[in-house]
């Protein structure tokens, strides 16, 4: 009989001491694990949406920034504009390699065509693109043609059609971007072209008529030059142009990241409190059951087990439950989290993209590890006491 | 096979007190011997008997067992000496309740670090069809009566091939007829050549004595020598 087997028919015949480790560890380890995860998947989230944003720069329209920001990040309706001039005068600027503008159209409420309610229009220009372009090149091996629409991970056709109609007119979806996890997953993007086309259905076919007055933006795309300080392009732009204002890739979010983290590591810290509270009740419940095992103990010892062989037998049946608690929590949890993640998200009004493949068997194996050990650390000091108890009094008890 | 010289053993319950349950105890005993001592609670027959087994340690004396010193061993050595040349009869109920009655004989085999048999599974099954126990191998303790519980202790006991073993109070608790069954299985592998040292207070016991003693305040008196069993 081996150490490991030993210490599984122990776990088996203490029924309900072992339930409680069980199912103790399993609730903390599965809550610290899905704070974790939903941090890490904010982050994840922000993270793959300024990729995607593709701009070490995004000048905004003054007292737009926050609205731009939310749109980007929620999907939700935006109405931000200055004017076309602004392009030239921020390519002027030393040290800005390419600008390309956007313009924001107003989102549409209940489109059939998106899982989710709203819908957000972003309309580049294939001449002076570098966010979009490099997509397209990559999967489609050619630009967008007049007509043509690429959507977030959450645009689809409607059942049913070939098309999706905006304001009238139908527009070919013709390919789908990574998931993000934030508003640019619920956004349409298409060409001047094909904008200008939509307006010009609208008056014709629509409920609603669109407007795109030629002489303005919503925002200007801008690349920094290799080995040049984005801040500093950032503070020259600020500087020499008025109605505008920079706002540099790392810093977009930063409002909201800044509150996200505060709840967020809020919730982690109670966590962790929780944790180690449960942690000091597993081990005065470990002392309990040691002083009950006094006898059982010493009779391993009587018939050979050595200090060291006791010490290990009470260490692994702790590290047993540990990880058998672990794994189930943090697997339920995870999974959980998983299918409900759009609800969580959506209740928790945040970005969030479930973490890559090797990020979460990182995070599954830390939580496993953080268990194991935690749980062996409560169980040290009744381990090292059964192990060194004097037998003849223990044997007598 | 097992030597007390001048063996004395003191607990110190405090400052001030201090018992003495042992004191300048010697005994040799030899080879295939069935020693019996019997006594009162709490005369130290049971301490004596840890003794024995390096249990505890004398405050001041030698305890030998073959040619080894327990009291120069390390801790890892008198383990491995308990589990391949001694098996314990235990006064209480000492059966693992979690482990059925095939894995509790068979538990000691697995601190003979491969010098036990080689197979315990098998050889737990021979001892307990030996002991008249084949149908309650896969059975836990408290399914069993006292009368089995000590026959599986024995079996235990016996799991390693010991040289000497050690019982305390082997009997108690049982009835009549069982305690003659029980004294019948440890008479029959004594005749194999194991030594035996049992501490009772029962005064049958002594009849089955190759040398008998009593034990009264810690120290040892002999009552008979060589008696014929």
């Amino acid at each position: 009989m081996q150490l490991i087997r030993l210490a599984l028919k122990n776990i088996r015949g203490s029924g309900f001491r072992s339930i409680a480790i069980f199912l103790a560890v399993m609730s903390v380890a599965g809550f610290l694990l899905a704070t974790t995860l939903i941090i890490a998947g904010a982050q994840y989230s922000l993270d793959s949406g300024l990729e995607r944003l593709g701009a070490d720069i995004l000048v905004v329209p003054e007292g737009a920034e926050i609205k731009i920001e939310t749109a980007l990040l929620m999907g939700k309706p935006v109405d931000a504009w200055m004017p076309r001039e602004n392009i030239q005068k921020v390519a002027n600027i030393p040290g800005v390699e390419a600008v390309s503008p956007q313009i924001y159209l107003s989102s549409m409420f209940d489109s059939p065509c998106c899982a989710v309610s709203e819908m957000f229009i972003v309309v580049y220009d294939p001449e002076t693109d570098f966010t979009i372009a490099p997509w397209l090149e990559k999967n489609l091996g050619r630009s967008l043609a007049k007509g043509e629409v690429i959507g977030g991970n959450y645009i689809f056709v409607p059942e049913g059609s070939q098309y999706i109609r905006l304001y009238g007119y139908d527009t070919d979806l013709v390919g789908n971007l990574e998931p993000t996890g934030t508003g640019m997953d619920q956004t349409l993007f298409m060409t001047l072209d094909t904008a200008v086309a939509m307006a010009e259905s609208s008056r014709t076919t629509a409920l609603m008529t669109l407007n795109i007055d030629p002489d303005v933006i919503s925002t200007i795309m801008v690349k920094v030059a290799p080995e040049v300080d984005t801040h500093r392009v950032a503070l020259q732009i600020r500087e020499d142009t008025d109605g505008m204002v920079p706002v540099e890739s790392p810093n977009l979010f930063g409002t909201f990241r800044n509150q996200m983290n505060g709840l967020l590591w809020g919730f982690f810290a109670i966590t962790v409190i929780v944790w180690v509270v449960t942690m000091i009740l597993i081990g005065i419940l470990f002392s309990t059951v040691a002083n009950e095992r006094r006898r059982e103990m010493a009779v391993l010892r009587a018939v050979g087990a050595t200090r060291n062989f006791i010490f290990r037998s009470v260490l692994t049946e702790a590290s047993l439950l540990g990880l058998g608690g672990a794994v189930i929590g943090i697997a339920f949890a995870a999974s959980s989290l998983y299918i409900f993640k759009d609800m969580i998200a959506g209740s928790l009004k945040m970005p969030f993209l479930f973490p890559s493949i090797p990020s979460f068997i990182s995070l599954f194996s830390a939580g496993v590890a953080l268990a194991i050990v935690s749980i062996a650390l409560s169980a040290l000091i009744p381990a090292l006491r059964l192990s060194r108890q004097e037998l003849a009094i223990a044997m007598r008890e | 096979m097992l030597t007390f010289k001048n063996v004395t053993k003191s607990f110190r319950l405090d400052e001030e007190n201090t018992i003495t349950p042992v004191r300048n105890v010697s005994l040799e005993i030899e080879k295939g011997e069935f020693i019996v001592i019997i006594g009162r609670s709490g005369t130290g027959k049971t301490t004596l008997l840890n003794l024995a087994a390096g249990l505890v340690r004398p405050t001041s004396g030698q305890v030998t067992v073959g040619n080894s010193d327990l009291a120069e061993m390390t801790d890892k050595q008198i383990s491995s000496l308990r589990s391949q040349k001694i098996g314990f009869v235990f006064q209480f109920p000492s059966l693992l309740p979690p482990l059925n009655v095939k894995d509790n004989v068979s538990l000691p085999a697995m601190f003979a670090n491969g010098n036990g048999s080689k197979d315990p599974g098998k050889r737990a099954a021979q001892l307990l069809d030996t002991l008249g126990l084949a149908s309650k191998m896969d059975v836990y303790p408290k399914q069993l009566s006292a009368g089995e519980q000590k026959r599986v202790i024995i079996a235990r006991a016996l799991i390693n091939q010991p040289q000497l073993i050690l019982a305390d109070e082997p009997t108690s608790d049982l009835d009549n007829r069982t305690e003659n069954e029980v004294m019948g299985i440890l008479r029959d592998i004594n005749s194999k050549g194991v030594t035996f040292l049992i501490v009772t207070h029962s005064l049958d016991l002594i009849a089955f004595a190759t040398r008998a003693f009593e034990m009264e305040n810690g120290n040892l008196k002999s009552i008979t020598s060589a008696q014929s069993r």
